[in-house]
């Protein structure tokens, strides 16, 4: 990297921004209840200006604000913080890396959405920067490793569940304390459910992320370990093999059972979500962090479960879980001070202010999960991320293959003109594209898949 | 007189020529170079052809450039909506300055406002699908955007809804600045309606409609990224998959700028080639005229 020398552009405005942050922060801190953390080591007490990039506010509403009060409550250094686009926050992030322009701390998505910038040497390590307490309990998951080295942080969890309306299956005659565990129970419920005249199972899979949901939460059930399914990436396990293209089949089956809401391929996700919360769906995929609301609005009558069982791997019928982060720049020149700050805010009175504030839980084991009321998110809490779960295997999936495998497929089978076996076909060729399009990467997969193994 | 070397004219107009050449010139070159490398990040090393290699042998670049052609399609369909209402405008019916006003918004109107409310409109079981069942057109209720087979002609229908306006703004102006005397020459010679439209009237339009046709081909070709991702991100399936979402998924989401850059120099070089086709045709179309 360039020495700089003299006061460059950025360094005024970065001056600039700082003083005016200063100055805000100033009048600020008087009303701040919570206390400030007063760093011992003198190179806190020069109180560098740090960058942050991070993402969150678009799914978890108030984490700006969370936020906003731990950057301002935090003495060890000036933290202007960015509040990225979704559609940019890894392109951002290793462009500005690229240039030897990045921020010091970033938010970073699980798995591969981290891992490419770990390869390309734009993340810093985090084992002995970050205290080993912080990184055993943040909640990272196993794919923040790369050759058994951690480079996030966890944040919030992200627990990937299937909800059923409860009402609804009282209507239609079913045990609405236990839910369907097998794939025959289930398909035994969807039955009974449209006999009774409710639409059993379905959601909205225009913008193409129920289908990652769908893809993530069935295909692991084949799997016997997460490195399973990079090794398919990678062609050492074959998608054309029943076993690793089931999930399809099992999608097609709901098709063709006629079990699917008849909106599904016209509505995004979120709105085929609300169809189970308005009592117009019976059951569908849903994530963790919407539990608290959507079981508010039904009064209790939310039901979370994990999906029923077809697969024979050893990862089927755990819990899913993923989860949030942050992670240190390689070229920051503030590393110490920002693993400082991802310690600050994994301290216990910054965990309970995210319950507080954003009503949803951080991923830190430490938290103290006794304010949780609802006993459907404390199920959560105890199942999902304290039980036995495993990773979210999307995440080790390539973006090539995001949108032109598991995105086309989704929404093909669903509109009636794929079948599984055809998936199957088309995922193995897209992996082979995949890596004649990035055989600097294949090397690196084969790596990571020994080390998640 | 004072007499000025031949270059001092040029030296005066040098800053603007590299002003345009930095804007212009700069990233394409660079676009063409990264064609040939395998860039992460901002550089990469030199890899030929092989972008290109990969680009045309992958499926879904094939898919990409029919649903492009697909989408030419609409241009006739433009020019033929916009002359239509243009005219019955030029007839100066009561109101039409109003109607000219509301033919007209559609084109102002940000393209992912407009495609975020007819998605809205186009679902299947959305305003369209309810008023037709309410009125026993139960057949007609299609999955709009849900189906394979229908999605990418809904994304036209859209595209035609809002881009006819700016045809319409256009040639009206072109109408309102034709000499009269020659259109009431040809009434006073007995020229009916029609032929004083198709005799008079669309002739001295020629210019101005062969320049919105070569707009809306470079639309079509390249500039329809807005609608396709906020409607349907390429889907369901592969069924609206276009150039430009292509060359965004390689770039951003993909992170292989080198293969995307091969698109884009595919794409402007192809842009590049219809242009100049179409304007040799129009200059040698006025030649004609002109003989």
């Amino acid at each position: 990297m360039s020495k700089k020398t003299g006061l460059s552009r950025r360094d005024f405005l970065r001056s600039a921004v700082a003083l005016g942050a200063g100055g805000v922060m100033v009048g600020a801190l008087p009303a701040l209840a919570k206390p400030a953390r007063h760093p011992q080591s003198a190179l806190l007490q020069s109180r560098p200006t740090l960058n942050m990039w991070w993402w969150g506010e678009q799914e978890l509403p108030g984490l700006q604000r969370w936020l906003d009060r731990a950057v301002a409550s935090y003495e060890g250094a000036q933290i202007n913080t960015l509040l990225q686009d979704t559609s940019v926050v890894i392109s951002q992030f290793q462009t500005a890396a690229a240039a030897g322009e990045a921020p010091d701390i970033q938010f970073l998505w699980n798995g591969i959405y981290h891992m490419e910038s770990v390869w390309f040497g734009y993340l810093e390590p985090l084992d002995g920067l970050v205290s080993q307490e912080v990184l055993d309990k943040s909640g990272a998951t196993a794919l923040s490793f790369y050759e058994g080295r951690q480079y996030r942080v966890g944040w919030y969890p992200i627990p990937m569940v299937h909800y059923y309306n409860k009402r609804l299956f009282d209507q239609a005659g079913l045990d609405a304390d236990n839910p369907p565990k097998t794939w025959d129970e289930f398909l035994n419920a969807c039955d009974r459910l449209k006999s009774a005249g409710i639409t059993p199972y379905g959601g909205g899979i225009q913008d193409g992320f129920w289908g990652e949901w769908f893809f993530g939460q069935s295909l692991v059930q084949s799997l016997d370990s997460p490195s399973d399914a990079i090794n398919l990436f990678i062609g050492d396990l074959d998608f054309r093999e029943p076993r690793y293209h089931e999930c399809w089949v099992r999608l097609r089956e709901l098709v063709d059972l006629g079990f699917l809401n008849d909106d599904i391929s016209s509505l995004e996700l979120y709105p085929g979500i609300d169809l189970i919360v308005t009592n117009r769906l019976a059951m569908g995929l849903s994530v963790g962090t919407r539990v608290p609301a959507d079981n508010a609005l039904l009064e209790g009558d939310l039901g979370v479960m994990i999906m029923p069982v077809f697969g024979e791997g050893a990862l089927a019928g755990k819990p899913l879980l993923d989860s949030q982060g942050l992670g240190i720049s390689s070229q920051s020149q503030h590393k110490e001070v920002a693993a400082d700050f991802l310690e600050y805010i994994n301290q216990r009175e910054w965990l309970d202010a995210m319950w507080e504030i954003t009503g949803w839980m951080p991923s830190n084991s430490d938290w103290d999960s006794s304010v949780i009321e609802d006993p459907l998110v404390a199920k959560i809490w105890n199942e999902w991320n304290l039980g036995d779960n495993i990773a979210y295997v999307p995440n080790l999936m390539p973006a090539q293959f995001w949108t032109d495998a598991m995105f086309v497929a989704a929404q093909a089978i669903i509109a009636g003109e794929m079948t599984g076996e055809e998936a199957g076909e088309q995922n193995a060729r897209i992996a082979q594209e995949w890596r004649d399009f990035n055989p600097d990467l294949v090397e690196n997969y084969q790596i990571w898949a020994a080390s998640l193994a | 007189m004072i007499r000025t070397h031949r270059l001092t004219p040029y030296l005066f107009v040098a800053p603007m020529i590299a002003l345009l050449i930095f804007i212009f010139g700069y990233p394409i070159v660079r676009i063409f170079e990264f064609s040939f490398k395998q860039v992460r990040g901002i550089d990469g090393p030199w890899v030929g052809l092989r972008n290109y290699e990969l680009v045309l042998n992958q499926p879904l670049f094939g898919e990409a450039v029919m649903h492009n052609l697909q989408l030419l399609l609409a241009v006739p369909i433009l020019i033929f909506i916009s002359l239509l209402v243009s005219v019955m405008l030029y007839e100066r019916v009561a109101g039409w300055r109003l109607y000219r006003t509301i033919v007209f918004i559609p084109y102002i109107l940000a393209v992912p406002i407009v495609a975020v409310v007819l998605k809205n409109v186009f679902q299947f079981n959305g305003p369209l699908n309810t008023a037709l069942r309410s009125v026993g057109l139960d057949a007609l209720a299609l999955d709009w955007i849900g189906a394979p087979s229908v999605a990418l002609w809904t994304v036209m229908m859209v595209i035609i809804w809002r881009e006819a306006g700016f045809g319409i703004v256009l040639f009206l102006s072109r109408l309102l600045s034709l000499d009269e005397e020659i259109l009431e020459a040809a009434e006073l010679d007995g020229a009916n309606w029609w032929q004083r439209l198709f005799r008079v009237i669309l002739p001295q339009m020629r210019g101005v409609v062969e320049f919105y046709a070569v707009i809306s081909v470079i639309t079509m070709l390249a500039a329809v990224f807005s609608y396709i991702y906020m409607i349907g991100r390429g889907g369901p399936g592969t069924s609206t998959m276009v150039i430009e979402l292509y060359i965004f998924n390689f770039l951003t989401r993909n992170s292989l700028p080198g293969v995307a850059s091969a698109v884009s120099v595919m794409l402007f070089l192809a842009s590049v080639v219809l242009i100049f086709i179409l304007f040799r045709l129009r200059s040698n179309a006025m030649e004609a005229d002109l003989a």
